[in-house]
């Protein structure tokens, strides 16, 4: 967790230097597993990895969370590029262009050197069916086999026969997989996965709910960046762990009164991807305005259902209808009317003064609808909401100072609030 | 334009009531047997001019299908509309039951909306079929709750039956463009057509326009054949244009059109069999995921069968489906020889098409030079 020390500068705490090692050698260990003869597969986030820990020797890799780190490190842009140099439309999702230009440069620029090539591909379409289109890319220029998991979209609880449905599925991808691997699959190494997913999102809300506290104990930059092992580790001690120390920092620092924003006079929402390319700028203009965007739907919204921000634990049967049904989890496999619940109880319960609702016209799926959510929010939560125009991954389609115009209108708006 | 509004205002004031589809692929033999009157919300350009009702809703880089399809519902032409039918076709579409229905809301108005789930993975794969008889059986019973109609599988097939010779018919007239004896622009608007009104309706159009142009011959060999693909045909203007420049469309991969058209299943009274086998064979389409291995095979025969030179693919802006394919397409086109062109529009951009008109001469000149 990068954090601000209780003087204004910037430090690393012990977390964010966990974080880091767990990051480097998780892909470190990805691609040695890889050389070493394992099975590869690339998934879409959504698609539960915990079914390949029931493997002995599956490696799964996440273009999702690789095209997010390139952003955050700088290279989005310079990938993005290479795709639409092969003639991918630069108003395909960036995410998408940054994976197809690192793919098809042999990982030339990527801080992870790329991903091993995969032996088979499994996207979803809950999250988005794009995901699907972009895995299509790998399958017809590489042969690889793709495997789709169709999730009905939510606009309401999970039936029991969408959960049946979505398990199914599973089942077939197993068999799947032991036919193109050889490997055997066990599914109690599956349930004992989910427990440790399930621990660790335990953790991951006790962490959250630091925003909470006044001032907030943490930023939603800290939650963007500590969220990358959920994608990268799900299934392991070592996320679990790893929550468990972040968490105890987190409400030690709050103990000792430290902050990341210690002055801070305005505690505002983000709904949407996070920009990648602007965590560091971002999050240090804000906070000289006295602005901690304390959370974001981004985040709140792992390890809950269908409109609600709390846990929603495994209780110990059937991991894969377990796993069915927790494919709802994340925020745009929701309707509009799920999505506005859990940005009230977010509100609510977190003290939030105003949203930014971040268009992003790199993930539509995400961002048609913000117009609609944002009159609720401000109709029925009473709070001042803006939108401004952001692109999670690719720098050229942000406009900093247009962004920040929006930003201190809505400042001015909580103002006026306030006085009454 | 206006007549055909008020056809089915007249169908509907005569008791059937109108269904507005959520484009592309809606059940409409189902809704048609069920004694209801499916119209599929594609555009209605030249009614709808702009869209100041969509736009309080949608940013601009949502499609333009879906922007005019949010207009033309909460405009006045929506009170034609006795309820709405959507399914899983993209992204952006999932997104709208709930934006159309806060937006009828504030208007004091409401609407049935069924909301269809189908599978988007093979039918062989454990379930598949099974879950989308079951909601088959799940759209049936919300339809007769809905509009208190009824199923029966004799008129089910009846319905088949006359789907079936109005798209028999659209392939022959299909045919007959590519022979000459019909221009595209002529082929579109009929196509258009059918649509909005009655699927007998539209029986009795295409049977009358096979009928007049068998007998025409148009002299073909000064223009060079070409295939369009897209969601939305190129907009009449761009079809000017294209002849204009010596350009001839013998053959379509347009969702309207041939996607929409190309097969037919066969007669099936339960309509979870006849779904399963219409979807599952269906012309490969972008948003028909599992569709997307025969798709390029598709296309590179539709070119080769239709002797056509070039392809002018007529990308809906921001359609991240079609997008996602086309470099792909291109590059097995280019490998073959044969010449392609990518333009990007909205329904918006109908009447700005002579900002194309460079592109489609330049690539007219690049035909010509490989005769």
């Amino acid at each position: 967790m990068d954090g601000r020390a209780a003087g204004g500068g910037r430090r690393k705490t012990e977390s964010g230097r966990r974080l880091s090692r767990m990051i480097a050698d998780g892909y470190l260990d990805l691609h040695r597993r890889a050389n070493e003869g394992a099975f590869v597969v690339w998934i879409a986030i959504v698609v539960p990895a915990e079914i390949f820990a029931g493997f002995e020797n599956v490696a799964y890799a996440v273009p999702e969370s690789h095209a997010a780190l390139s952003a955050g490190k700088g290279v989005g842009t310079v990938q993005c590029q290479k795709a639409e140099e092969r003639g991918y439309s630069a108003d395909l999702c960036s995410y998408a262009r940054i994976d197809i230009g690192t793919a098809f440069d042999g990982g030339k620029d990527s801080p992870t050197f790329g991903l091993p090539r995969p032996h088979l591909l499994v996207s979803n379409n809950n999250n988005c069916s794009l995901l699907v289109k972009w895995f299509d890319v790998y399958r017809r220029e590489w042969g690889v086999p793709h495997f789709i998991v169709d999730v009905p979209f939510c606009y309401g609880p999970q039936s029991d026969r969408d959960t049946d449905y979505i398990a199914a599925q599973y089942r077939d991808l197993i068999r799947e997989i032991e036919r193109l691997s050889g490997q055997r699959f066990d599914i109690e190494r599956v349930r004992e996965a989910v427990r440790h997913s399930c621990d660790a999102m335990r953790e991951w809300k006790r962490f959250l709910r630091a925003a909470a506290h006044r001032p907030s104990g943490i930023t939603v930059f800290d939650s963007f960046v500590q969220m990358a092992p959920i994608l990268t580790a799900r299934g392991t001690p070592a996320l679990a762990e790893h929550f468990r120390l972040l968490a105890d920092e987190t409400e030690g620092a709050i103990a000792d009164g430290r902050y990341p924003v210690p002055d801070e006079r305005y505690r505002l929402l983000w709904d949407n991807i996070a920009p990648w390319h602007q965590l560091s700028g971002m999050s240090s203009r804000l906070a000289a305005l006295g602005v901690n965007l304390i959370a974001a739907s981004y985040t709140y919204c792992i390890g809950s259902l269908e409109g609600s921000v709390q846990l929603f634990p495994y209780d110990g049967a059937d991991p894969l209808r377990y796993l069915a049904r927790i494919q709802n989890f994340s925020v745009c496999p929701q309707g509009l009317a799920l999505r506005f619940e859990a940005m009230r109880a977010a509100i609510g319960t977190m003290g939030v003064d105003g949203v930014v609702f971040a268009s992003n016209r790199s993930c539509k799926v995400y961002s048609i609808m913000q117009m609609d959510l944002l009159d609720r929010v401000t109709r029925e939560c009473g709070v001042p909401a803006v939108m401004i125009d952001v692109d999670h991954a690719d720098a050229r389609a942000y406009s900093e100072e247009g962004a920040f115009t929006r930003i201190e209108a809505l400042l001015e708006s909580i103002d006026m609030k306030r006085a009454g | 334009m206006d007549s055909v509004i008020e056809t089915i205002r007249a169908c509907r004031e005569k008791g059937t009531p109108v269904v507005g589809c959520f484009p592309l692929y809606p059940p409409l033999e189902l809704l048609h047997a069920m004694g209801l009157r499916p119209v599929v919300l594609w555009e209605l350009k030249g009614i709808v001019k702009s869209t100041p009702l969509s736009d309080r809703h949608l940013q601009p880089f949502a499609c333009s299908v879906a922007r005019h399809l949010v207009e033309i519902v909460l405009s006045d032409y929506g009170a034609i509309l006795d309820g709405l039918l959507m399914y899983n076709a993209c992204d952006t579409l999932r997104n709208l039951p709930e934006i159309i229905e806060r937006g009828l809301g504030a208007q004091g108005r409401e609407l049935p909306i069924i909301k269809l789930h189908i599978p988007a993975i093979p039918a062989e794969r454990t379930e598949a079929s099974e879950y989308l008889a079951r909601r088959m059986d799940a759209l049936v019973a919300e339809c007769e709750a809905a509009f208190g109609v009824h199923f029966s599988s004799e008129r089910f097939l009846e319905s088949q039956r006359r789907y079936g010779e109005m798209r028999a018919l659209l392939r022959r007239l299909e045919a007959l463009v590519g022979e000459g004896r019909l221009l595209y622009r002529a082929f579109s608007r009929i196509n258009r057509f059918g649509y909005l009104v009655g699927v007998e309706e539209q029986v009795k159009r295409l049977r009358t326009a096979v009928d007049d142009c068998a007998a025409v011959s148009i002299n073909a060999s000064a223009t060079i054949p070409i295939v369009v693909s897209g969601i939305l045909p190129p907009p009449p203007a761009m079809i000017d244009l294209i002849e204009r420049c010596g350009l001839r469309v013998v053959a379509n991969d347009v969702a309207t059109q041939r996607r929409s058209y190309g097969y037919q299943p066969p007669e099936d009274g339960d309509p979870g069999g006849y779904y399963a086998d219409f979807y599952r064979r269906h012309h490969p389409c972008t948003t028909l995921l599992p569709t997307a291995d025969r798709r390029v095979d598709t296309i590179l025969s539709l070119v080769e069968e239709s002797g056509a030179r070039g392809l002018v693919f007529i990308g809906e802006k921001f359609c991240e489906y079609e997008s996602l394919e086309f470099p792909h397409i291109e590059g097995l086109l280019r490998e073959r020889g044969v010449s392609s062109l990518r333009l990007e529009m909205a329904i918006d951009d109908y009447e700005n098409c002579a900002a194309f008109a460079t592109r489609i001469e330049a690539f007219a000149e690049l035909l010509k030079g490989g005769r």
